[in-house]
């Protein structure tokens, strides 16, 4: 293979990629807020005589979660939170990891 | 007796380096071996019929080279459309190649063959690359290599696939690199490509057109230039060449040097100076090899034949290598509008039994083969003429470089000697690169520049020197950066920690929620988790496992994440990559 060929596949996947721990908190959150409201509706709108006994245990963590729809838009809310914290705390810490193994060849993408 | 500068030559590379010496006061000299000026790109006529020897497109990345023509000819260039096909196997194949034409010329059973042994190249390469025929191998395999490749390369070069070394396809397909083709994705649409394929510039009256202005130009501006005038003997003295022999119609002159730009062959020049090289000099010139070629040149009695500019003739049953249509490439290279000229070239060694047959014999054969291709059917062929263009193109062989190296240590030496152009450096450059070994040259001369003109072509410095437009300079300096910038990995080990350390956390608190709520019976459903984390339970100490467990269990999630995305990264690289190197190879007989 000719020698710029070498070269140019030498220069992939070499710089870190470091991430935006806002856009990731905001993705995650919503990922985790929509998949909780949709999957309380879900249920919701199946009916039955005991309405989702085990997705409604998340009441021990969310207060004021239940299975209405009141309930998925308070739940919306509760796994945003989460969500937003985790995907933060996952990419500052991946940041700084990023930074202190390899400190002068990261950039921000 | 006044010293002048000497340019042996006057050919591209000659030519272009006088008009700038002239331009500068300097009165050079130029002795042409030949009766008309042009060298490799030269323009021969009969009976008002214009012929083109090999077919020169005027197209460049160098902005003074493209001055330099606009200044020169100015309206007199034509843009012209561009169509050429391959004839292989009674089929006329588009060309560049595309798969499914291609595919369905070949018929369902050779087009099966073709996949298969592209898949198993592509799965099981060779593992380096030395020859033209492992190089093509590995790219498109093998039996497209028999097929489309080994026998036109064959016939160009005259020697096996197997000893041509890789380094040419290399070298030639380096104007529209990988590099640029890449780059060309991200950074700007690739236009520049896109008109050398689908359109070209060529002079009313052919390249020669080009030359003869600039030997005119030459002449109003107190330089010489002398046809039929061969320099024959580089006297030189310690590391001076202090004059040259020139033998015009058998009389010979001695001619003073101030300095000598030579364009002729290195090999005839090496064998002319006097006193000779060191023997070991001598004896690497005279392993440098040629090819050569002669253009049958037909008449034939119809106002058009086929609308190509050019047809490659793969198929090994006839001679001929290419056919050119020259009134496709500009109608008034044919003086009556009901006339077609064509011109067969025929790749050959000087002295082969091509080369010493006569000219009936020749015009014989190309008539023949026409009709047997089939492009001549219902016309007639009214007349025609031969012409022999010896050392067209220097052999890139598995001797040249060393041999090559042994010259250049020794021309370096002579400080006022310098060599230009395709023969002058036995490089397999176009005319546009000649033309800049020309313009470089002088300014070493007049200038004090340091320029390295066997390095020209290759080295990108030389390209910014006179004025390479952006793609092939700046924007690939900078390119490197901008694919790490487009490629950029995710760090395994860090979202693995991170993710890990994250889902760790999160476990432990809702474990201890879960226990500083208490009840009866404490997290039921949580305490599932201990199913796949041994010893987990919703207690304080189960608290500590689970931060443990999560964060296993979050660091392979992250970590195989990252690397999930890294491969799915690099696998669509390798098809952008793919992709552009196909884009290249469709195109590679361009740069045969």
């Amino acid at each position: 293979m000719a020698r710029t060929e070498r070269e140019l596949e030498a220069v992939v996947l070499v710089r870190a990629i470091r991430l935006n721990a806002v856009v990731a908190g905001l993705v995650t959150g919503l990922m985790a807020g929509l998949a909780l409201f949709i999957a309380t509706n879900w249920l919701v709108l199946k009916g039955g005589s005991v309405v989702g006994p085990h997705l409604v245990l998340l009441n021990q963590f969310f207060i004021g979660y239940r299975m209405t729809f009141l309930g998925s838009l308070i739940g919306f809310a509760w796994a945003f939170a989460v969500g937003f914290v985790a995907g933060f705390a996952v990419v500052r810490i991946y940041n700084l990891l990023v930074d202190l193994r390899s400190p002068r060849r990261t950039g921000r993408a | 007796m006044t010293a002048r500068v000497i340019v042996i030559g006057a050919g591209p590379a000659g030519l272009t380096a006088a008009r700038e010496l002239a331009r500068q006061g300097l009165s050079p000299v130029v002795f042409e071996r030949g009766s008309i000026v042009g060298g490799l790109a030269r323009t021969e006529t009969y009976r008002g019929f214009h012929f083109d020897m090999g077919g020169h497109r005027f197209f460049t990345k160098v902005e003074e080279v493209q001055k330099l023509w606009r200044e020169v000819l100015g309206e007199e260039f034509l843009r012209r459309p561009r169509l050429s096909r391959i004839y292989y196997r009674g089929h006329f194949f588009k060309y560049p190649l595309k798969p499914l034409d291609a595919l369905a010329g070949l018929g369902a059973r050779e087009a099966a063959h073709v996949i298969g042994s592209y898949l198993w190249w592509q799965v099981f390469p060779h593992e380096r690359e030395e020859t033209f025929e492992e190089w093509v191998t590995n790219r498109f395999g093998r039996r497209l290599f028999e097929v489309f490749f080994k026998s036109y390369t064959e016939k160009v070069w005259g020697i096996p696939c197997s000893t041509l070394r890789a380094e040419w396809a290399a070298q030639r397909i380096k104007d529209l690199s990988l590099r640029s083709a890449i780059v060309g994705m991200f950074l700007k649409p690739q236009t520049t490509v896109k008109t050398l394929i689908e359109e070209f510039d060529y002079p009313r009256l052919g390249p020669g057109m080009m030359w003869r202005s600039v030997a005119e130009e030459i002449r109003k501006l107190d330089g010489s230039v002398r046809l039929d005038s061969e320099v024959i003997e580089l006297r030189r003295s310690g590391r001076r060449v202090e004059s040259v022999v020139v033998s015009t119609d058998g009389v010979e002159e001695v001619v003073a040097a101030a300095h000598v730009l030579s364009s002729m062959p290195v090999r005839a020049l090496i064998e002319r100076l006097s006193p000779p090289a060191p023997p070991p000099v001598v004896e690497a010139a005279r392993r440098l090899a040629y090819r050569d070629f002669l253009t049958v040149c037909l008449i034939v009695d119809a106002p058009a034949l086929f609308p190509d500019n050019w047809i490659y003739v793969h198929a090994p049953e006839v001679k001929v290598g290419r056919i050119q249509n020259f009134k496709n490439w500009s109608p008034d290279m044919v003086p009556d509008p009901g006339k077609t000229s064509l011109g067969l070239e025929y790749f050959c060694h000087e002295g082969d039994a091509l080369w010493r047959m006569s000219d009936a014999e020749l015009i014989r054969l190309g008539t023949e083969e026409l009709e047997r291709i089939g492009l001549i059917r219902g016309a007639s062929v009214l007349d025609g003429c031969v012409f022999r263009v010896p050392k067209a193109y220097p052999v890139y062989d598995p001797e040249y470089r060393q041999s090559l190296a042994t010259i250049r240590a020794f021309m370096d030496d002579l400080e006022n000697l310098q060599t230009i152009g395709r023969n002058g450096l036995h490089r397999y450059d176009n005319q546009d690169h000649a033309m800049v070994t020309g313009l470089l040259a002088v300014r070493n001369l007049t200038h004090g520049e340091h320029h390295d003109l066997w390095e020209v072509n290759t080295d990108p410095e030389y390209h910014e020197a006179v004025g390479v437009e952006a793609p092939a300079a700046a924007a690939l300096a900078a390119m490197e950066g901008r694919i790490a910038e487009i490629f950029p990995r995710i760090d395994g080990v860090a979202l693995g920690a991170s993710a890990g350390a994250v889902s760790g956390v999160l476990l432990a608190l809702a474990t201890l929620i879960l226990v500083l709520k208490g009840g009866a019976v404490i997290g039921p459903h949580l305490g599932l988790l201990g199913q796949f984390f041994p010893g987990y339970d919703v207690t304080a100490r189960g608290s500590l496992l689970g931060l443990v467990y999560g964060f296993a269990a979050g660091f392979v999630g992250g970590w195989g994440f990252a690397a999930l995305r890294n491969i799915t990264l690099l696998l669509s690289f390798a098809v952008l990559r793919r992709r552009a190197q196909l884009g290249l190879l469709k195109r590679l007989f361009e740069f045969i």
